[in-house]
């Protein structure tokens, strides 16, 4: 007989890990947001009693996010690259998710190695190779030019120019976030994927239900905690990018609310505002959190009756 | 059915309609707070007893024709101490901002290993400083943050006998800024001015016989895209203001900043303006044509970044006269925090050798010492630079009493050229 406390104590370490890297650093960011400013070398003074807050800041942020405010268009921005790069990844990654978990048999091994493959390499790397690839005269816009996709793409009125996809193009940040974050989300999907009982299709074939019915009312649903849980992977990072618009873009047109944050937390006299936003926004993401949280949890209600 | 239960089993209607109270609760909670209570001031004054206004560090502001004697808050070393040897010796700086040579030289000669920590930009390395993050002997500063560094004890008084260079080598005006009267806490490093470049076989119109040269910015649309700005809040903002004729450069009125920024949107559906400060790399690249830049940029691109040297005398910079565009220094600094302060002297006296702060220019940096010995004339003659760079090359006759350079703000002032550069960046 194991004592009780033995397998909660497993969780000690991740607890302290979460407690140190997490919420720690989280409440230091809410203190800072509440806080004020040391006059003199314009550092933020953390308050960390609730008591001391000083809401001002977070007033003042909130009430540039309303429309009209200057963070309003860069915050409706932001998450419309979003919601497109998460709707490109999923177009092209449930797909591939799909393949490799029903289809590739021997190849899955090799398949899975290729998905791991672009985390060896930084993805701020990544990303600046595309500089040079998409750049006049780089082999990615030669072939797009050769091929008329970028004329394509010009005509469709994705590109405001053609091959110019570096000149400030909400394209080509869309298309780099779904380049930089795709991998995250095949992953999960495809372990949710790889789980379904193939004795679940087969019956709902053997019931007279087409391949696409068969998908569309056992395989979507049984995924969607992978799909969920990749989505929620990708979309929290994305809110708070913001160095795949400074480098393939580096137009205040194509900025997003994370280059805000960005601007007041490197200097000047008021890193309070930075700290502002990032929690209203994590308060936002957390509304996102929630509604995926009550999906697993209503799934795995379903699944235990 | 158990209450628990009940709790957790709302509908996706259900869940929706809460989520969406709450992010109606959210958006009202703006006024809430303001009621509450709070600022969104940084305390401290703007204008001392006298009535002069003051920066954070409670300091005068210094201006090319106001000088400004910094207080000492503690006596400079002695003269005549031994140099400190051995073990480590940090420099706090832009990363790729000195020669490496010449520090594993530097370190040779006083038997120290010579490590250079290096900062984002100059106010995230003033905050590090600040918070005890870093320990390094001496640093990179920059004349508009002085003020709180010497309020804020980050930087030690200087005993210039240990530097005889100072007088010997730089530009007088230098010698004893005007920002720092006797040069009490720094040495100058590298001067620059900012203006314009752009590679001719794509912008074929004369920049400098436009009669206002910043408006190519406002007619750039044959090169959208291609088209770029300094990401710095003060450049920006005030290159908005000198195209309009608004040479003062450190002003707080908001009308003004305003106009600035309400004139930088403008670029948006100009030339879908990109900011961004790589542009040493970027022109020669013909990544981008037409750029916001500083004149030690187009040294470096010229020196390192030329794809094909033929390419060379494509690059051209234009900069305003005297006392129509900025011009400005970076400096060295000894840090409070440093073991080796004579060392830390001897290197500030070591950078500001003729040799050392040439070889540091043409083999490394591309920025410019401001040295007597520096002549625009001799570099072209020497095949240094191109002719068409010669423009890059700044004398001491660009500085003085009616020059421009961006000095400290109050911190009022501060917050609206940031507040500014935000709406201006925000892209809306």
């Amino acid at each position: 007989m194991y004592p009780r406390w033995l397998w909660p104590a497993f969780a000690i370490p991740g607890v302290v890990w979460l407690l140190i890297l997490f919420l720690l650093p989280f409440y230091a960011v809410i203190g800072v947001a509440f806080g004020n400013i040391d006059p003199i070398l314009q550092t933020p003074i953390p308050a960390w009693n609730p008591i001391n807050w000083n809401t001002g800041w977070v007033a003042h942020v909130l009430n540039e996010l309303t429309p009209g405010g200057v963070y309003w268009d860069v915050f409706l921005r932001t998450i419309r690259y979003v919601a497109l790069s998460l709707g490109g990844c999923i177009l092209i990654g449930y797909p591939v998710a799909y393949y490799i978990a029903r289809h590739a048999s021997r190849t899955k091994s090799l398949l899975l190695i290729l998905l791991v493959l672009p985390f060896w390499i930084s993805y701020l790397m990544r990303m600046l190779a595309w500089i040079n690839l998409l750049a006049p005269g780089g082999y990615a816009a030669r072939f797009l030019s050769f091929t008329h996709i970028s004329d394509l793409l010009y005509h469709m009125g994705l590109l405001s120019q053609p091959n110019n996809f570096l000149g400030g193009q909400s394209f080509t940040v869309i298309f780099a976030l779904i380049y930089g974050y795709i991998p995250y989300f095949i992953l999960p999907l495809y372990a949710s994927l790889d789980r379904i009982d193939r004795s679940h299709l087969e019956a709902a074939r053997d019931l007279g239900a087409s391949p696409f019915r068969a998908f569309w009312h056992v395989t979507l649903p049984l995924s969607k905690t992978g799909l969920l849980g990749g989505a929620v992977l990708i979309v929290l990072p994305m809110f708070g990018d913001y160095y795949t618009p400074n480098i393939v873009s580096g137009a205040p047109t194509t900025s997003m609310i994370g280059n805000q944050i960005d601007l007041y937390f490197h200097g000047g006299p008021q890193p309070t505002i930075g700290a502002a936003i990032t929690i209203i926004l994590s308060a936002f993401l957390v509304v996102l959190m929630g509604y995926y949280m009550w999906t697993i949890h209503k799934s795995s209600k379903e699944l235990v009756a | 059915m158990h209450p628990k239960e009940r709790r957790s089993a709302a509908t996706r209607r259900e869940f929706l309609a809460r989520t969406g109270g709450a992010a109606f609760a959210l958006s009202g909670a703006s006024g809430l707070l303001a009621a509450c209570s709070n600022s969104t001031t940084t305390a401290g004054s703007t204008v001392n007893s006298a009535g002069q206004k003051v920066g954070p560090g409670g300091l005068p502001l210094a201006r090319p024709n106001r000088r400004v004697t910094l207080p000492l808050w503690e006596q400079p070393i002695p003269s005549g101490m031994k140099p400190e040897t051995g073990g480590e010796f940090t420099i706090f700086n832009y990363p790729e901002y000195i020669y490496g040579a010449l520090l594993k030289e530097f370190g040779k000669k006083y038997n120290v290993t010579v490590k250079v920590t290096p900062f984002d930009d100059i106010n995230t390395g003033v905050a590090k400083l600040a918070s005890g993050a870093v320990q390094p002997d001496v640093t990179e500063m920059t004349p508009d943050n002085l003020d709180r560094v010497v309020a804020g004890h980050l930087i030690k008084p200087l005993n210039l006998d240990y530097i005889p260079n100072l007088k010997k080598n730089v530009w007088p005006s230098l010698v004893d800024p005007f920002y720092d009267v006797g040069s009490q806490y720094g040495v100058p490093y590298t001067a620059y001015a900012t203006g314009i470049a752009w590679r001719t076989d794509q912008v074929k119109v004369d920049i400098p016989s436009m009669s206002n040269p910043w408006d190519i910015f406002w007619q750039a649309q044959a090169y959208k895209g291609k088209t770029a700005l300094l990401s710095e809040v003060r450049e920006t903002i005030a290159m908005a203001l000198l195209r309009k004729g608004e040479l003062d450069i450190n002003t707080e009125d908001p009308a003004k900043i305003n106009q600035a920024v309400a004139d930088l949107q403008e670029l948006y559906n100009i030339c879908n303006i990109k900011v961004g400060d790589l542009q040493y790399s970027t022109i020669p690249e013909n990544k981008a044509w037409l750029n916001q830049a500083w004149s030690g940029d187009m040294m470096s691109a010229f020196f390192y970044y030329l794809p094909n040297k033929a390419t060379g005398p494509l690059l051209r910079f234009w900069h305003p006269v005297k006392g129509k565009g900025p011009i400005q220094n970076d400096m060295w600094s000894i840090c409070t925090t440093t073991k080796k302060p004579v060392l830390a002297h001897l290197f500030l006296n070591f950078m500001l050798d003729n040799g050392v702060a040439y070889s540091n220019f043409v083999n490394f940096n591309g920025y410019q010492p401001p040295l007597n010995e520096i002549v625009p004339e001799d570099l072209v003659k020497k095949k240094v630079i191109p002719e068409t760079l010669a423009t890059c090359v700044l004398t001491e006759s660009d500085l003085g009493p009616d020059s421009l350079q961006e000095m400290t703000l109050t911190t009022t002032g501060q917050s609206l050229w940031q507040d500014g550069y935000s709406t201006f960046l925000s892209g809306a």
